[in-house]
């Protein structure tokens, strides 16, 4: 089979998989649990597009995700507005928010990665220190469950089932991204920027408009967190949140959307796995992280395709 | 007097107390090939990189078909029809030779980000557009067998070559090639010197930085010499053959070029 195809049909068997998941009418913590990785591969996969595609290190994507979250626990639970609406308003206020970044997308590598993580911890202080809106260290309580159409999902599986589609979703539009004109323009920004810019690409317009994207996805994945834990302190939005993003992106594999989904269930679920340990879990999970990136850059995504590799031919 | 496709005026360029370009004056024909030619640290690249944008002028004019472009940075010349190579190969080592190719033609096509998402009509059709030109390209410069390759696997002469057809895919008005010969050997650079001669049939205008003097003398319509940033003469490849200066400049230096690329 061709190596395209068979990764086709291996993502839509996993999708069919996770849809198929609640048939088997799992514990409500496990629905649960795969609802966090669901909202964290979200994010992830943002993150996967600024930086696996178009090169730039973002340590701040725990900024974009909080506004996200606090915007749509707001809106709802302040201004009583339905779930969508909270929803796309969430991505639409952290794409907004992001273009203060514009200015700093002619940064690279450390001085970028250090740009955004100052923004991520303004971010934070924000969250934690206006009151007035947050709720501050308190938190922001009473946030309604999502709801579709007047109907709320009060079930478990209903709101694992809303997050793994908007996960799908957002998947399979970061696919067809990266097939396209602008997700070769900046793949190739990636690559080599004088050669981009030697062949009329507007680097620095790309550039932005991949943090623009990045942004309004962590948007929505901070939605649905909002209204999956319906409680949100500040503390949920710490640059060591960013730094989790990161870690999915990159163990799960550069370049790779369904690194970015593996990475996410590998950072949400195995300190939880790991939990009976107790205070040795995190010594593990940095020892896991250690051993995983020593398959390479390819990280998990990569080790699989490797081991795909005798089933498939290379592409004509 | 023919028309002049682009025109440099008193161009020059200083890196601290250096003067790599230095009040250079240079008109080049349409439809001509215009060797750029001196010894080594001459300025003949830093001069490319002020006419593509690559590098900020000090002092001076560019100007491409009439209008003037000094302020404009490399993007928009490169929209404008203005496509180079470079020396120290610069490309996208992990894109397919096709992909690399298609790249060449994203100035000058659409489709943006939601006509990606939506897959629309328009956007298919563009994209089936794109990589038809892009496989013309590559078979263009002989490289059609290559097109699913990453550049960053294919062997040295190949990747000069798909160098030359991302430059040329979108078919532009300049085509700027800075020492497409480097390390090539003899039957490479033949190839190479009638590659040039069709780039040019094609309608493009080309400038050529060369160090191998086989391709210069038998493509360029005109040379122009430099040393020391200044422009030392300009003529006819036959011309400058026999000028006095040039030939003082190659090799009445310790570091002159070795024989092979030395004046016939």
């Amino acid at each position: 089979m061709e190596s395209a195809r068979l990764k086709r049909s291996l993502t839509g068997i996993v999708l069919l998989a996770l849809a198929a998941l609640p048939l088997f009418e799992p514990h409500q913590f496990v629905l649960h649990m795969l609802s966090l990785v669901a909202i964290s591969a979200t994010a992830a996969l943002g993150l996967q597009l600024l930086l696996g595609f178009s090169g730039q290190l973002s340590i701040g994507q725990a900024a974009f995700y909080g506004i996200g979250a606090y915007a749509s626990g707001l809106l709802s639970a302040k201004l009583g507005m339905p779930f969508i609406v909270a929803f796309f308003a969430a991505g639409v206020i952290a794409a907004v928010v992001s273009l203060v970044m514009v200015p700093i997308t002619r940064l690279t590598g450390a001085a970028l990665a250090v740009a955004t993580l100052g923004f991520s911890i303004l971010v934070y202080l924000v969250l934690k220190n206006e009151e007035w809106l947050t709720g501050g260290s308190f938190g922001l309580m009473g946030i309604p469950r999502a709801s579709l159409f007047g109907y709320v999902l009060a079930k478990p599986t209903y709101a694992y089932l809303l997050c793994v589609a908007v996960a799908a979703g957002v998947y399979l539009s970061l696919l067809r991204l990266q097939r396209s004109r602008f997700g070769r323009a900046i793949n190739a920004i990636r690559q080599n920027e004088d050669a981009a810019r030697a062949c009329g690409v507007k680097v620095t317009l790309l550039k932005s408009q991949c943090f623009v994207i990045a942004a309004f996805v962590a948007g929505l994945a901070g939605s649905l967190y909002a209204h999956q834990v319906r409680y949100l302190a500040p503390t949920d939005f710490t640059f060591w949140k960013s730094v989790e993003i990161l870690i999915m992106v990159v163990i799960g594999g550069m370049g790779s959307l369904f690194g970015a989904v593996l990475g996410a269930a590998v950072v949400v679920l195995v300190p939880e796995v790991l939990r009976e340990v107790g205070d040795y879990r995190m010594l593990i999970f940095g020892a896991i992280l250690m051993v995983v990136m020593l398959f390479g850059e390819g990280g998990i995504a990569g080790f699989l395709e490797q081991c795909l590799r005798p089933f498939s031919k290379p592409r004509a | 007097m023919p028309e002049a496709l682009l025109e440099a005026a008193g161009l020059s360029r200083r890196f601290g107390g250096l003067a790599a370009v230095d009040a250079v004056d240079l008109r080049v024909e349409r439809g001509a090939i215009h060797g750029l030619i001196g010894p080594n640290g001459a300025g003949k690249t830093t001069l490319l990189n002020l006419i593509a944008g690559a590098l900020a002028v000090t002092r001076g004019t560019v100007s491409f078909r009439g209008a003037d472009i000094t302020r404009w940075d490399a993007a928009r010349r490169a929209q404008a029809g203005i496509r180079r190579t470079f020396q120290n190969l610069k490309l996208f080592a992990e894109m397919s030779a096709l992909e690399n190719a298609s790249i060449g033609l994203h100035a000058g096509t659409h489709a943006g980000i939601f006509a990606a998402l939506a897959r629309t009509p328009a956007q298919r059709a563009e994209e089936e557009r794109i990589f038809a030109r892009a496989r013309r390209a590559l078979e263009f410069v002989g490289l059609g067998g290559d097109a699913g390759v990453a550049a960053g696997k294919l062997p040295y002469g190949h990747r000069r070559l798909l160098e030359i057809a991302r430059a040329f895919v979108a078919e532009p008005a300049l085509i700027l090639l800075d020492e497409p010969a480097a390390g090539l050997n003899q039957t490479e650079a033949a190839n190479l010197s009638r590659l040039i001669g069709r780039i040019r049939d094609a309608g493009c205008t080309v400038v050529l930085v060369e160090h191998h003097m086989d391709v210069v003398m038998s493509v360029c319509d005109q040379v122009t010499v430099l040393n020391y940033g200044r422009k030392l003469a300009e003529g006819r490849p036959a011309e400058i053959q026999r000028d006095a200066q040039v030939i003082e400049a190659y090799l009445g230096r310790g570091d002159a070029p070795p024989s092979k690329h030395a004046l016939a």
